[in-house]
C-alpha cells in the first residue's frame, strides 16, 4: 500500500512512517501546505493521512482541492481538535475518517486499512491470517472453512489484532479502540484480558493455533512466529 | 437606609426645627409689639385718671372707662412713681370671666392722697391677633414643605429608577448567558455615565473571559500533539524485541499517565465547551433506553467488581442536548462504579423527572458543598477531579438541579430535570 503523511510535527511523522513501512507499505511524507498540495496532485495514495494543523494552511482545503480534481485516495484526517463540526465538516468535504490526538498507531493503521478496504473495488473485504478468515463487510469469522460466532466486540477485537499483526499492540489501544475515547477506564487495563481469553478459547475450539501472545503485561501480538 | 429618605429625613428635620425657631421668633416679636401698644393705651388711660384728678379733681376716678379696670388702693407714702407694666390675669367684671391682661401700676398723688394705681387691660384680643398671623404665616409654610417633600419624594423615585434598573441589569449579569448587555436610556448625564461605564465593563469581561476560555482550550489543543507523540513513541518502544519485564512496567506506567493526561485536558476542554458553545443537537431523549444502553456499556467493569446493580425505571423522557445528556449519564453511572467497592451495590432509579444514582463505597459522607469544585477528589482517586465539575456545568446549562447526599451508607447523586426541559419551553435556548 501507498500512503501519504501530511504532518508538521516530525517526531509523530517519523514514529507514524515507521509503523507504516513496517508492516510493508510505501510511504510518502510532507510537512507542510504547498508540499503536501503537490505530491497530492502528482501521484495516487491509498490512502492520505492528513493533519489538520499545518503552519502554512487549513488542511480542510487540501481535502477540498483533492476531492475537487475527482481523486478517489482515501483520507484519514488527524487533529488535535475533537470538536464535533470540525469532524462533520471533514467528513461532509470527503474525508473516510476522523482520529482524534492523542492516537494509538495501531489505531491509525486499523483505520487506515479500514478506509482502503472500503475504496479498493476488487470486493477486497476479507482479511485473512492462516486459516482465519475474517469478511469485514458480513461481519463473520471463518477458521478453515467453518463459521465461528463472536460476539461484536470479540470481532473487533480479532480484525484489530490481525489488522495489527506482528506488532505488540498495548492493551490501552485494544481498549480504546472496543470502548472508545469516553470509557475512562484507564485504571482497569486488564479487563481487556477477559475477552481476549474468551476469544483464544473460541479459536482455538474451533480449531485455530493461537496466535496471542502476552508480552509482559503490556499488550498482546498476534503473530504467528 | 436608602439615599432618598435618608436625605428626606435631614430635609424634614430642618424644615421643623426652623419652623419651630421661626415661629417662636415671630410670635415673640410680634407679642413684643403689641405689648407695647396696650403699655401706650394703659399709660393714656393713666393719664386720664390724672387728669381727673388735677383737673377736675374726681378722686377716685368715677368708672368712666369703657376697656379697662382701674383699681386704687390708698398708700402711706408714695414710694416711687415708675410705671410698672406686667402680665396677669384678672377678673373682666364686663365680660364676668378671669381674662389675661396687662397691668400698668403706679404711685399717684391724687388730691394730696398717695394712691397706687393699676390699670388693667384685656390682653386676650390682641392675643388673638398674633395667634392669628402666626397660624397665617405657619401653615402655608408648612404645606408647602410638605408639598416640596411630596415632590421631592415623587420626583427622586422617577428620576432614580435608571439607576434601579442599573442595579438589576448588573444583578441578572452572568458570565454563562451569552444575553448581551442592555443598556439604560436616560437623560441624566451621571447614569449616562454609569451605563457606559458598566457596559464597557461588561464587554471587558466578556472578553476577557473568552480570552481564558479560548486559551484553556487552545492550551489543551497544543497538549494533544505532544500528547501524541509520546504515544506514538511509546508504540514504537513496544515494539522493541529486547523490552525485557523492566521496560514492560515502565511502559505501562507511561500509558497510564499519557492516558491520564488525555482524560484531563478532553475533560478541561469539554468544561470550556459546555459553557461556551450553544445547544445544537436539542431532541426528545428516551431516559429509560439511554440509561439501559449506559449500564450496557459499562457492563464489562460493572462485572469486573462484581457489583450488585438494581435498575427501578419508569418510562421517562426529557427534551435536551443528546450529547450533554449522554456525558451526563456516562460520568453519573462510571462515577458509581469506580468509588463502589468490590461486590457493592449500585442502586439507579429513575422516576418522572427524577434520576437518583446510588453507590457503597468506602469512603463517609462527602462535603457536599464542595464535591463539585473543579480538582476536587480524595487523594486515592485515579480520576482527574474533573467529572463531577463536568456534571454540575452540564446541569446548570440544561437548568436541571444535582444534589448530593448521604442516606443509609449509600452516596447519593440525585438529579431533577427541571420543567423547562419539556420541548414547549426550550424551543429557544
Amino acid at each position: 500500500m501507498k500512503f501519504l503523511v501530511i504532518e508538521d510535527e516530525e517526531s509523530l511523522r517519523r514514529s507514524v512512517i515507521k509503523y507504516l513501512t513496517d508492516e510493508g507499505n510505501v510511504c510518502d511524507w510532507s510537512s507542510s501546505f504547498r508540499e503536501a498540495d503537490e505530491k497530492m496532485m502528482l501521484y495516487d495514495y491509498d490512502c492520505i493521512i492528513l493533519d489538520l494543523g499545518l503552519p502554512d494552511g487549513e488542511g480542510l482545503k487540501l481535502l477540498q482541492q483533492l476531492r475537487k480534481s475527482n481523486k478517489t485516495d482515501g483520507v484519514l484526517i488527524v487533529s488535535a481538535r475533537n470538536a464535533l463540526d470540525q469532524k462533520l465538516e471533514g467528513l461532509r468535504l470527503g474525508a473516510d475518517d476522523y482520529l482524534t490526538k492523542p492516537f494509538h498507531l495501531s489505531e491509525l493503521y486499523a483505520r487506515a486499512q479500514a478506509i482502503i478496504r472500503r475504496k479498493s473495488f476488487q470486493g477486497n473485504d476479507t482479511v485473512r491470517f492462516g486459516e482465519i478468515e475474517v469478511d469485514t463487510v458480513a461481519k463473520t469469522v471463518h477458521v478453515s472453512g467453518r463459521e465461528l460466532y463472536l460476539t461484536r466486540k470479540e470481532f473487533d477485537l480479532l480484525l484489530y489484532f490481525i489488522v495489527n499483526k506482528n506488532k505488540v499492540v498495548p492493551k490501552s489501544a485494544a481498549i480504546t479502540h472496543i470502548w472508545g475515547d469516553e470509557a475512562d477506564m484507564a485504571d482497569s487495563f486488564d479487563f481487556i484480558y477477559t475477552h481476549i481469553k474468551n476469544l483464544r478459547k473460541k479459536l482455538s475450539d474451533a480449531g485455530s493455533r493461537d496466535y496471542f501472545h502476552s508480552v509482559y503485561g503490556v499488550g498482546y501480538k498476534f503473530t504467528d512466529g | 437606609m436608602k439615599l432618598l429618605s435618608s436625605y428626606n429625613r435631614m430635609l424634614a428635620i430642618v424644615a421643623c426645627s426652623g419652623m419651630v425657631v421661626i415661629g417662636i421668633l415671630f410670635y415673640q416679636t410680634l407679642s413684643r409689639y403689641l405689648n407695647r401698644q396696650i403699655d401706650d393705651y394703659l399709660y393714656e388711660e393713666l393719664l386720664e385718671v390724672r387728669d381727673f384728678a388735677h383737673v377736675r379733681n374726681i378722686v377716685p376716678a368715677p368708672e368712666g372707662f369703657t376697656d379697662v379696670v382701674v383699681e386704687y388702693k390708698r398708700v402711706a407714702r408714695l414710694r416711687n412713681a415708675k410705671y410698672r407694666f406686667h402680665d396677669t390675669v384678672f377678673y373682666n367684671p364686663r365680660k364676668k370671666r378671669t381674662e389675661s391682661g396687662r397691668y400698668l401700676q403706679t404711685d399717684v398723688k391724687l388730691a394730696d392722697i398717695p394712691y397706687q394705681v393699676t390699670i388693667i387691660a384685656s390682653k386676650v384680643e390682641s392675643e388673638e391677633q398674633v395667634k392669628s398671623i402666626v397660624l397665617i404665616i405657619l401653615i402655608p409654610l408648612g404645606i408647602l414643605f410638605f408639598l416640596l417633600w411630596l415632590v421631592n419624594r415623587f420626583l427622586m423615585k422617577k428620576m432614580w429608577a435608571p439607576f434601579m434598573r442599573l442595579v438589576e441589569n448588573i444583578r441578572q449579569f452572568s458570565l454563562g448567558q451569552e444575553q448581551a448587555y442592555t443598556p439604560v436610556e436616560t437623560r441624566i448625564e451621571e447614569f449616562r455615565v454609569l451605563n457606559d461605564a458598566l457596559a464597557e465593563v461588561e464587554k471587558k469581561i466578556r472578553s476577557d473571559y473568552r480570552e481564558v476560555k479560548l486559551f484553556t482550550e487552545n492550551a489543551s489543543h497544543e497538549m494533544m500533539t505532544p500528547l501524541a507523540v509520546i504515544n506514538s513513541k511509546l508504540d514504537t518502544m513496544l515494539q522493541s524485541e529486547n523490552l525485557g519485564i523492566e521496560g514492560s512496567i515502565l511502559i505501562t506506567d507511561l500509558y497510564k499517565a499519557t492516558s491520564r493526561l488525555t482524560r484531563l485536558n478532553q475533560s478541561l476542554l469539554l468544561l470550556v465547551k459546555i459553557g461556551s458553545q450553544p445547544l445544537t443537537d436539542l431532541e426528545m431523549i428516551d431516559l429509560e433506553q439511554l440509561l439501559t444502553e449506559k449500564l450496557n456499556y459499562f457492563q464489562e467493569l460493572i462485572q469486573r467488581r462484581k457489583l450488585n446493580v438494581s435498575l427501578q425505571t419508569a418510562p421517562a423522557s426529557i427534551y435536551g442536548s443528546y450529547s450533554l445528556v449522554e456525558i451526563l449519564l456516562n460520568n453519573l453511572i462510571s462515577n458509581a462504579i469506580r468509588h463502589n467497592t468490590e461486590g457493592g451495590a449500585l442502586r439507579i432509579s429513575l422516576s418522572g423527572k427524577q434520576l437518583q444514582v446510588y453507590n457503597t463505597s468506602h469512603s463517609g459522607p462527602l462535603d457536599s458543598s464542595k464535591i463539585f469544585d473543579r480538582f476536587y477528589k480524595d487523594s486515592t482517586s485515579e480520576g482527574t477531579g474533573l467529572g463531577l465539575a463536568i456534571l454540575k456545568e452540564i446541569c446548570e446549562k440544561l437548568g436541571y438541579k444535582i444534589s448530593y447526599f448521604w442516606r443509609d451508607h449509600l452516596h447519593c447523586f440525585e438529579l431533577e430535570f427541571s420543567e423547562e426541559s419539556t420541548p414547549t419551553h426550550t424551543g429557544q435556548s
